[in-house]
């Protein structure tokens, strides 16, 4: 490699040196938590060298190790993620070159281009946390990145931190404003301009779309929101918020699937009545359904309402969802078809005499299907059925253990349980998995539904009425309720499953201080993560300018650029230069002597108006001569400025001539 | 004696060239394209008071290659931002981006209203560096950072202005020759405060300094009487006569005058001085110098009044538009020095 000549001055300096390095550091730092060990460790690694050849220079290494350094950190990236592209692999790699082009900082210029490279390094970890602390902690870091720029530049009174630091300061409020235009106008995509397909695929916490005895217990002690909520009207009854997720109809013995129902055309709502808005903002969940009250009435923008009355969305949900949803409270589902009733009562093959026995017996003492449905729901009330979130394992045949052996367990072994036996009833049913409840949060003035509150129902086809939502865990006598679990202790506040509350003054204040972040992130979601191109065109609709649509919010962007930086440049050369505060007392002096009708006259001299006041108005004679003899001397004498300025001010403060002498 | 003419003759170096108008075509032209264009260029006038303020539409601003890098990153921060519909990217690319463009404005802020005023230094020989007094001053409460003066390959290090104060530099400008040296129009550059735009403006400095002629490396005996004979007086034994002294080399200097016993034994380069008697009076004749063209002539008898300051003559100068009066001294020697600077051939 051969070495470029460096211009005189365009040394980098060793303290900028480790400053770059230092903020270099600082800024990847959040990163290392979501990169791969092996990179981390090649990270540090290079880290613990630039800080060693701070204090030996002879440490640094020479243009070979450099070279081999590049390939093993490509290699150790390629080991750890088996890809270079995508999120990861890519953070990873772009982490590890500015982290290597810390050991080649010869010039300014290479000062320059890694501390440009930083921002990048900000936005790129935008990618895996967005919360209100890391926006600050990498606000700081991009402070830091204007100061340095600043710093390399020089050209300041002394080569201190401090000049750097305020010039970055001042010019980082002046661009506020511009900001701020730019965030709220700037035209939004509403799909990627590509796609790398190398995803992120962390593990998400939430609903699958599958059910098996112990899936909703560990969504249970997870105290992170789901969804928030905001109605438009009062908000229904807490036990009529069942938030309704994907439905399942097949199951194979141990699982509930959603299958593959055979199509039908006419499903749908009959009756919908009680309507009720409300807006969702949905935590990503990297799968496609959009969670609802029971019924949904329509689709938002981007989805659609599948026969069983699910909302699926086009894409999946990667990113924070907005959407808004009408919703029937009160509703009439048509009657399916034939054969979707067929699918609807079909067996898993494990289905045990007993079983069946449980259900005849039933069958005997009841006329109708509504009453087998309320004989089901009954045997769980009178039965001694325990609902416990640590229910015992069960082994091949769940159902069948659960409700002859171990009766305990949570609402998915109930829903399940009480679905299979409808069906041997012949009563056609299916799993609803969801949300019930949510908690208000009257500072934020929304509900939030917690991963906490994830829930499975069954609904009972009836004739008649259609489909009828059925929640057989509802019908578990209160008290035999297991109150110790986790249910308590982590983070599920007030699941209102069984109204569990006994909240003391402790609970309360932690919930109050959970309900408050809460609202905080809902802020900060609903104004900055979320902000999207449904926003920018809604407020050009309250503008006026709707119909303009994205060439509106351009050309409105550019009035606004416009105005905003001319705004901040009158401010900036606005170049008036300072008063000296003598002259200013003085300037207030007259003034004040104006205002009693003395002006002064364009030829007098501070001695002359004074006694020329004096004659005019004998009663301010002993003022107006006190602030002269304080003002000359200062003014024109020997006597400092500096100590007759307090005097002369506290003076003046007191001085309030009238316009008539008074009597 | 003459100590200040001599230590500035000292600083006389190799003659650059005076490189003129190609003769090539193409460079011909390239060369008529550039003044054109560098007449369309917008400059500071200087001001009645004799101080050019820098206006606002006389000022040029381009982004500099860190200011490229800058915005190309700021570009692709963009595009992911917007790729991920990620708000907080967009922000923070925001954010760096109008801090960008509020350093655009104030490098252009720091060169507004600047005042300028330029001095023209000593007189110096044609062939030497001539140097200028630039001063900045800061009318108001802005402080001035990083401002470059430029003229020609001259770039002295940047000044730091307060508001309210001022500053000054000396710019190094070669005298090429003889005659009145303007200052032309100078650079004033900022690429405050983060480096990423260049702003400069180009301030018509109406200074202007002095140009001796060249002194010739040697030049006859002047003729030591009033009258005005054509032919040069043949001295006799020509800077043979009483040894006076030695001195220090300096440029122009006969090689024949030089102790080269003295550098072989390391003790610099020395010569050795010959003198007439003292208090000789001479005459600098244009008329007495036999040469081809106006410009040897002059630069021998500029050469000649070296010789006879230095030698302590009391002397005359006779030019075809005037004389000079006969007389004695670095401030006669230097009114002579300035005739012929001034000289206008008829």
């Amino acid at each position: 490699m051969s070495e470029k000549t460096i211009p005189i001055g365009e040394h980098a300096e060793p303290r900028q040196a480790l400053w770059t390095s230092l903020l270099v550091m600082a800024a990847s730092l959040p990163l290392m938590w979501h990169l791969h060990w092996q990179v981390n460790a090649f990270l540090v690694l290079i880290f613990a060298v630039r800080l060693l050849a701070v204090r030996w220079p002879s440490a640094m290494p020479g243009t070979g190790v450099r070279i081999l350094l590049t390939f093993a950190g490509v290699a150790n990236c390629l080991h750890g993620y088996h890809t270079l592209a995508g999120q990861d692999g890519g953070a990873a790699l772009f982490a590890t070159m500015i982290t290597l082009k810390l050991l080649e900082l010869k010039s300014k210029r290479d000062l320059r281009l890694v501390t440009i490279l930083i921002g990048f390094l900000i936005v790129v970890q935008f990618l895996f946390d967005e919360s209100f602390s890391m926006a600050a902690y990498l606000g700081a870091i991009a402070l830091g990145v204007v100061a340095l720029l600043a710093h390399l530049n020089a050209g300041f009174r002394d080569a201190s931190a401090r000049p750097a630091l305020r010039v970055a300061l001042n010019l980082s409020l002046q661009a506020l404003p511009l900001t701020l235009v730019l965030f709220v106008l700037f035209p939004r995509l509403n799909a990627p301009l590509w796609n790398l397909g190398f995803e992120r695929d962390a593990a998400m916490t939430g609903m699958s779309d599958t059910m098996e005895p112990g899936d909703i217990s560990k969504l249970v002690v997870d105290g992170e929101g789901a969804f928030r909520i905001r109605f438009d009207s009062t908000p229904p009854a807490r036990d009529q918020l069942y938030w309704r997720g994907p439905v399942l109809w097949e199951m194979d013995g141990r699982r509930w699937t959603p299958g593959t129902p055979p199509r039908d055309a006419a499903a749908g709502l009959l009756q919908a009545e009680a309507p009720i808005d409300y807006e969702i903002v949905l935590e990503p969940t990297k799968q496609r359904w959009l969670f609802a009250l029971d019924m949904p009435v329509s689709a938002p923008e981007g989805a659609f309402v599948t026969p069983d009355l699910q909302i699926i969305s086009h894409r999946p949900i990667n990113a924070l969802k907005r959407y808004r949803v009408r919703s029937a409270l009160v509703y009439r589902t048509t009657e399916p078809s034939p054969a979707l009733r067929e699918f609807a009562l079909r067996l898993p093959d494990n289905i045990t005499p007993r079983m069946r026995a449980l259900v005849a017996d039933w069958k005997t003492q009841t006329d109708t299907d509504w009453q087998l449905v309320q004989r089901g729901l009954a045997f769980f009330n009178r039965e001694a059925f325990h609902y416990t979130l640590e229910p015992p394992a069960l082994s091949r045949n769940p159902a069948d253990e659960f409700l002859f052996e171990t009766r305990s367990g949570f609402c998915e072994h109930y829903a399940s349980a009480f679905a299979l036996l409808m069906r041997i009833g012949g009563i056609p049913s299916r799993i609803v998995l969801g949300y019930l409840g949510g908690e208000d949060n009257d500072i934020g003035g929304y509900q939030i539904v917690r991963q906490s509150d994830a829930h499975a129902w069954a609904e009972v086809l009836i004739a008649g009425r259609g489909w009828v939502r059925v929640d057989p865990t509802a019908a578990v006598d209160p008290s035999r309720i297991d109150r110790s679990s986790a249910s308590r202790l982590l983070g599920a506040g007030a699941s209102v499953r069984f109204d569990l509350d006994d909240a003391s003054g402790i609970v309360r204040f932690v919930r109050g201080l959970r309900l408050l972040a809460d609202t905080l992130d809902a802020g900060w979601q609903n104004w900055v993560l979320d902000f999207s191109s449904e926003d920018q065109l809604a407020l050009l609709d309250r503008m006026g300018l709707g119909a303009l649509r994205e060439y509106g919010l351009a050309a409105l962007m550019l009035v606004a650029i416009s105005l905003t930086l001319a705004v901040v440049m009158l401010g900036l050369m606005r170049d008036k230069p300072a008063e000296d505060p003598l002259d200013a007392l003085y300037a207030r002096f007259c003034r004040k002597l104006a205002r009693a009708g003395i002006p002064r006259l364009h030829h007098e001299g501070p001695r002359d108006y004074g006694e020329r006041v004096a004659s005019v108005r004998p009663d301010l004679r002993a003022p107006v001569s006190r602030f002269i003899a304080l003002y000359l001397p200062a003014r024109y004498g020997t006597v400092d400025a500096a100590h007759s300025l307090q005097p002369l001010k506290a003076h003046l403060q007191r001085f309030v001539p009238r316009r008539r002498p008074e009597r | 004696m003459s100590s200040i003419l001599a230590t500035r003759f000292r600083r006389i170096r190799a003659k650059p060239s005076d490189t003129g108008t190609s003769r090539h075509p193409i460079r011909a032209l390239k060369t008529r394209i550039a003044r054109h264009f560098e007449g369309m260029l917008r400059r500071v006038p200087m001001g009645p008071d004799g101080v050019a303020r820098v206006g606002a539409r006389q000022i040029y601003i381009l982004p500099t290659a860190a200011g490229m890098t800058y915005g190309a990153v700021m570009l692709v921060m963009l595009l992911g931002s917007l790729n991920y519909q990620n708000n907080l990217g967009l922000l923070f690319t925001f954010f760096l981006a109008s801090v960008g463009v509020i350093a655009m404005h104030h490098a252009w802020l720091n060169l507004l209203g600047l005042a300028v005023q330029a001095r023209g230094g000593p007189a110096v020989f044609a062939g030497e560096t001539a140097t200028f007094e630039v001063t900045l001053r800061a009318e108001g409460r802005r402080m001035r950072h990083d401002i470059h003066v430029r003229k020609a390959q001259d770039t002295p290090p940047p000044l730091f202005v307060p508001a309210n104060d001022q500053g000054s530099l000396g710019l190094a400008v070669p005298a090429l020759r003889r005659g009145l040296l303007r200052l032309g129009s100078i650079t004033l550059e900022t690429r405050h405060p983060m480096r990423l735009f260049r702003a400069w403006c180009y301030v018509d400095a109406a200074a202007t300094t002095l140009v001796y002629p060249a002194p010739a490396a040697h030049a006859p005996e002047p003729s030591p009487d009033a009258g005005d004979n054509r032919r040069p007086h043949k001295h006799s034994g020509e800077g043979a006569e009483d040894y006076l002294g030695s001195r220090r080399y300096r440029p122009g200097d006969s090689p024949k005058h030089i102790d080269w016993k003295a550098f072989a034994r390391e003790r610099g380069l020395l010569v050795k001085e010959f003198g007439g008697e003292q208090g000789q009076e001479v005459w600098i004749d244009w008329s007495g110098l036999r040469a081809t063209d106006t410009e040897t002539r002059l630069s021998l008898m500029s050469r000649q009044i070296l010789d006879a300051s230095e030698a302590g003559l009391r002397f005359g100068l006779r030019l075809p538009d005037g004389t000079e009066p006969l007389a004695q001294g670095a401030a006669h020697a230097q009114r002579c020095l300035t005739r012929l600077a001034l000289f206008h051939d008829v």
